[in-house]
């Protein structure tokens, strides 16, 4: 049933190339979910996220330095090996350091026609940030009308707004089904729809949601769902991982981290200055870790999250070396365990020992199932 | 080992006064209270000018010049960092802020007693650790207010009137705040002095690593991390301000009689990060060489302020006040603080990595250097952000680069045995060797000398 | 004019006798804890080889990481500077220079005279040696000299984790747990550390022709496995491990 979001994800470049072949619109790659994709969309550009894809590889380190997270380096080497060489344009929204790495060598030694740094803020906290960030999407709404020749207007962003809207609801509408006893979705499924979204047109990817969703009503679910865990952490595509977890009697069914929620939690509201309206959804979104200060907002909604989905343990996760999420974890798994929500620990790497991994996930899985016995 | 003596050296006079000023201010810092004056921590980058307006007995805690002090004493350092491993913080965040947690679980005051807590937090967000650091203080310690300032609006050849709005917008409302937590009253002359000590202070450090472009530098980096700390500490005082004048004097007396920081001057480097600070005798080594690092965009770029003068050489940057303006309000004061720090040398690559490797090309240029080296300093990824290419782009423009693995603050992360054997291929490859083993000046070094 | 070079590597000892550029002698001992007794016997042996006594050798110089602690040198050179002399000799076209040891993996460039340009070692997180494959030959219970030609049977490249080598042992022992054919395991192992290796040579920027050297060279599982990772060819010396002592008495008899 979730074929064909898989089938984008895993032929992410056939899909852009065609989907350039098709409209005769321009490419952008970015690099970070704060990037204000609504502009682009309403520019008639394609916004495609760069991920990496999780093979050894021996090219970045002359760009960039090892203690820096594999998955910059990850993006960085997807753009050596001239996978992404169909690229109009590349742009990076601020967050944290170690991604930025990556767009900044992708310039100097893979330059496109069009790039693009957007100093989104980090003190999202701040009544400042809102007129600051309007101010910065003007001078980019610019930079893009002049890169793509015509004009983008309200009505344009109305129409991008919209769509990307709707498909936040539609993805909210998924994941909803996830809070049932019997959840409808794996979270490998999930895992596919959410990513897959963020290297497709999106008009095209509700088309698919609406599909799937109406076909979920009748799916039952024959799969035995076993212990209700949440993922949490920093940016995550390893399909192999979720898989491996949910054939240890395990459902994921909800997630908190980049490549998932954080990315399609939050609508833009209307306002009449659409790159205001644009401009507060960014900031009001759920945060990344570098833009979760000086109150953690980031808690009291993965709380939520493990409320509401009746979550029954937490996968904590992070790309090793990443220093903003290292920041907020001990804060996190503290609050979950008062909760009485335990968490397992896991750094992530390229690719990851699947086979150690499982013998953590299955005893930690014991420990959650030994705990209900004495409930 | 003896030195082959070609230049007359001496040791700085004004040193000692130095070292009182850096003791006196973590001194005031806990004593604070005893004459119920205020204490804040912040870093080392924060608008330190700005709670100056609530009074002449307002005393900080710089927190990255803290760490580092803890970092140079290698026992204590240990301690702190096995306690904040314990705490369940990871082994590779910054080890500055490793070492400053650990001094406050552990309740230990680098110069004694307790660690004494601060009245309030007053932050700027630079990497990706700075705010989080004191959300991190207040997780261990909770109840500490705290506010933080976001400057990352991007490089300085693009800052306008919205980024400003930005910055100052976000300094007001840190002016209310701290009037509300301490209960003060702001008073706007003296954020204005001390907007001025600031422009003054760090134009003088620039002026002050200017004077390192002679042949033989009398200034060395080693030497330079302990003066250029002031400015870290106090750089909106009168103090450090003054104090950088009498050095600029003294330096520029230096440099008139040829005076150098090591007699065998024979090749130039500079360094880039922080050095490995448990380790600094790895400056004494190059020595023996008759290698000088006479700095780095980190010794002249975080606490100096420059600009390119009419003749294209990089110089102190003018201050507003010699440029004949008066700052008048609360408002405008703000406004001259933010462009001036957004102009900081230091904070540029935080944008692109290229940007930076301008600046090093233009020091190595200006500076005559044979080489450089570069300190992969796992302890601060603010620093090391795309130093990779910094070494592309210095390898491109035409210099040798030795590259060395370490951490700042971690001596765990740091192996100066093979960092030796690194320095010694390096010196090889630059034609040069030891002092006692005899040496020729090579090629490059000649050439340096010959174009000053 | 009879030169000798002794590279006190950190595991072996490798003594060269050298009469007018030819290699007369050679040695190779464990270092152990004694290095410098070692040193001594490795010295013996190859004079003996060469017929000459120690009398005749008219300069001694040391390389290698214990090259402080050489007896009887009179000079002394870094094991890159020793890697680039030696190679350069039997080689006048090599510009890359892979040294591959026990536990050091580096890179060098030179030009047409032999002269180091650049240079790269290990780092934490991107480092590449010997150790490794002798701690993954244990993993597949073969010895370490079956390692090689075992991986050039198989025809299968399974990716393993270039980053970290305690994460890539985790992934051999699942691999095994798993069932993967041992002699693909075995070439996995070689590409990870030629991974890392070209990684390595890729900072100081490679072109050929490129030498490899050093005791993991005679692995010839791991040359094929650079050779793909580099995508040209590499030259392997006789007696690789010898390069450095060689390159060493080269340099003594410059003096």
């Amino acid at each position: 049933m979730f074929g064909q979001f898989r089938q984008w994800e895993q032929n992410r470049h056939d899909y852009a190339q065609a989907w350039k072949e098709r409209t005769g619109g321009k490419v952008m790659g970015y690099f970070c979910t704060y990037v204000p994709e609504e502009i682009l969309h309403a520019a008639g550009v394609l916004p495609v996220r760069i991920l990496g894809s999780h093979e050894p590889q021996d090219v970045t380190e002359p760009h960039i330095f090892g203690m820096f997270c594999p998955f910059c380096r990850d993006c960085l080497a997807q753009g050596l090996k001239g996978r992404y060489d169909y690229l109009d344009g590349i742009m990076i929204a601020q967050s944290c350091l170690h991604i930025r790495q990556a767009f900044t060598s992708w310039q100097k030694h893979l330059p496109t026609e069009f790039s693009y740094y957007l100093c989104m803020p980090h003190h999202v906290q701040s009544p400042r940030a809102l007129p600051y960030l309007t101010g910065e999407l003007a001078d980019f709404r610019t930079a893009v009308e002049e890169w793509t020749g015509k004009a983008v207007t309200d009505a344009n962003l109305d129409e991008a707004i919209e769509v990307y809207n709707e498909n936040r609801r539609l993805m909210h509408a998924a994941y909803d089904l996830r809070k049932g006893d019997a959840p409808p979705i794996t979270g490998e499924e999930a895992m596919e729809m959410v990513i897959s979204s963020q290297m497709t047109d999106k008009a095209e990817h509700n088309q698919e949601l609406k599909r799937i969703l109406g076909e979920l009503a009748d799916r039952g679910n024959s799969r035995d769902v076993g212990a209700r865990l949440m993922i949490i952490g920093s940016e995550d595509d390893d399909i192999e991982f979720i898989n491996m977890v949910e054939s240890c009697g395990a459902t994921f069914v909800v997630d908190e981290h980049c490549t998932g929620t954080r990315y399609f939690w939050n609508e833009v509201q209307p306002r009449e200055d659409r790159l205001e309206a644009i401009a507060a959804r960014y900031i009001d979104r759920v945060p990344c870790p570098t833009k979760d200060w000086m109150d953690r907002k980031r808690i009291p909604h993965i709380l939520e999250l493990a409320e509401e989905w009746k979550v029954d343990g937490a996968i904590v996760m992070q790309q090793k070396f990443c220093d903003p999420h290292e920041l907020d974890n001990p804060a996190i798994r503290e609050a979950l365990h008062e909760q009485g929500i335990e968490s397992l620990f896991l750094e992530f790497d390229v690719t990851v020992p699947v086979g150690q991994f499982q013998t953590r996930v299955e005893a930690f899985l014991e420990m959650l199932s030994g705990e209900d016995l004495f409930d | 080992m003896a030195t082959k003596q070609i230049y007359e050296t001496k040791p700085l006079a004004c040193w000692n006064r130095a070292k009182e000023i850096r003791k006196n201010y973590y001194l005031d810092y806990a004593k604070a209270h005893e004459s119920g004056g205020i204490r804040w921590a912040g870093g080392a980058w924060t608008f330190s000018a700005i709670p100056c307006g609530l009074g002449d007995d307002v005393y900080s805690i710089s927190s990255e010049p803290y760490a580092a002090s803890i970092a140079a004493n290698r026992e204590f350092s240990t301690r702190c960092l096995e306690a904040t491993e314990r705490a369940g913080y990871a082994r590779d965040l910054c080890s500055y802020m490793r070492n400053y947690w650990g001094s406050l679980i552990l309740d230990e005051y680098l110069w004694g007693g307790p660690f004494p807590r601060p009245d309030f937090i007053w932050q700027d967000h630079i990497c990706c650790s700075h705010a989080k650091w004191y959300q991190v203080v207040c997780d261990l310690e909770p109840g500490i207010p705290n506010f933080c300032i976001d400057v990352a609006v991007g490089p300085a050849g693009e800052i306008n009137d919205n980024k400003l709005d930005y910055l100052v917008g976000q300094m007001q409302d840190g002016i209310e705040w701290m009037e509300e937590v301490t209960g003060r009253t702001y008073e706007d002359e003296k954020l204005i002095e001390a907007v001025d000590n600031e422009c003054r202070a760090t134009s003088l450090w620039a002026e002050i690593c200017c004077l390192n472009k002679a042949v033989p530098a009398p200034l060395e980096e080693k030497t330079m991390y302990s003066l250029y700390v002031l400015g870290t500490l106090m750089k909106h005082s009168k103090v450090v301000a003054d104090f950088y004048a009498e050095l600029r004097d003294e330096v520029r007396e230096r440099v008139e009689n040829q005076i150098a920081a090591i007699p065998n001057e024979r090749c130039r480097l500079m360094s880039d990060t922080q050095p490995p600070w448990g380790f600094l005798n790895l400056f004494r080594y190059l020595a023996d060489y008759g290698a000088v690092s006479v700095g780095s965009l980190y010794t002249f770029g975080l606490i100096g302020m420059w600009e390119v003068k009419p003749d294209d050489t990089w110089g102190p940057r003018t201050t507003p006040r010699e440029r004949g303006i008066e700052i008048k309000d609360r408002n405008q004061a703000l406004r001259v603080l933010a462009e001036w720090n957004l102009n900081k040398p230091q904070w540029q690559h935080f944008y692109s990595p290229h940007l930076k490797t301008d600046l090093m090309l233009r020091i190595a240029k200006e500076w005559s250097l044979d080489g450089v080296m570069l300190h992969y300093n796992r302890g601060c990824e603010g620093l090391s952000v795309g130093i990779a290419e910094n070494r592309l782009g210095l390898i491109e423009g035409g210099f040798p680069v030795m590259t060395f693995e370490g951490n700042m603050g971690d001596e765990r992360e740091f192996d100066l045995a093979r960092t030796h054997v690194r320095v010694d291929t390096f010196m090889e490859t630059l034609g040069l060797k030891k002092d006692d083993a005899g040496s020729e000046p090579s090629e490059q070094t000649h050439r340096a000398r010959v174009c000053t | 004019m009879i030169t000798a070079g002794i590279d006190m590597g950190s595991k072996t000892i490798k003594v060269v006798v050298l009469r007018n550029g030819r290699i007369i002698g050679k040695a190779m001992i464990l270092a152990g804890f004694e290095s410098q007794q070692a040193a001594e016997q490795a010295f013996a042996t190859a004079l003996e080889e060469a017929g000459i006594t120690g009398e005749e050798v008219e300069r001694t110089a040391a390389t290698g990481a214990g090259r402080k602690y050489a007896p009887r040198t009179q000079q002394a050179i870094s094991e890159v500077a020793g890697d680039a002399r030696g190679v350069h000799k039997l080689y006048p076209n090599a510009r890359t220079v892979i040294d591959v040891g026990a536990e050091e993996g580096r890179a060098i460039r030179c030009n047409e005279k032999g002269k180091v340009l650049d240079f790269a070692l290990n780092e934490k997180c991107a480092a590449g040696a010997g150790a490794f494959t002798e701690a993954m030959s244990r993993a597949l219970e073969v010895k370490i000299e079956d390692l090689g030609p075992m991986s050039l049977t198989s025809e299968n490249a399974i990716p393993m984790n270039a980053q970290c080598a305690v994460f890539a042992e985790s992934e051999v022992v699942s691999l095994l747990h798993q069932k993967t054919p041992k002699e693909d395991i075995a070439r996995a192992v070689h590409d990870a550390i030629a991974s890392r290796i070209v990684s390595l040579a890729r900072k100081v920027g490679f072109e050929p022709e490129v030498v490899l050297i050093g005791g993991v060279a005679q692995n010839k599982g791991f040359v094929d496995s650079l050779q793909r990772a580099l995508e040209c060819q590499v030259m392997v010396p006789e007696d690789p491990e010898y390069i450095g002592a060689f390159g060493a008495a080269l340099a003594a008899t410059e003096g």
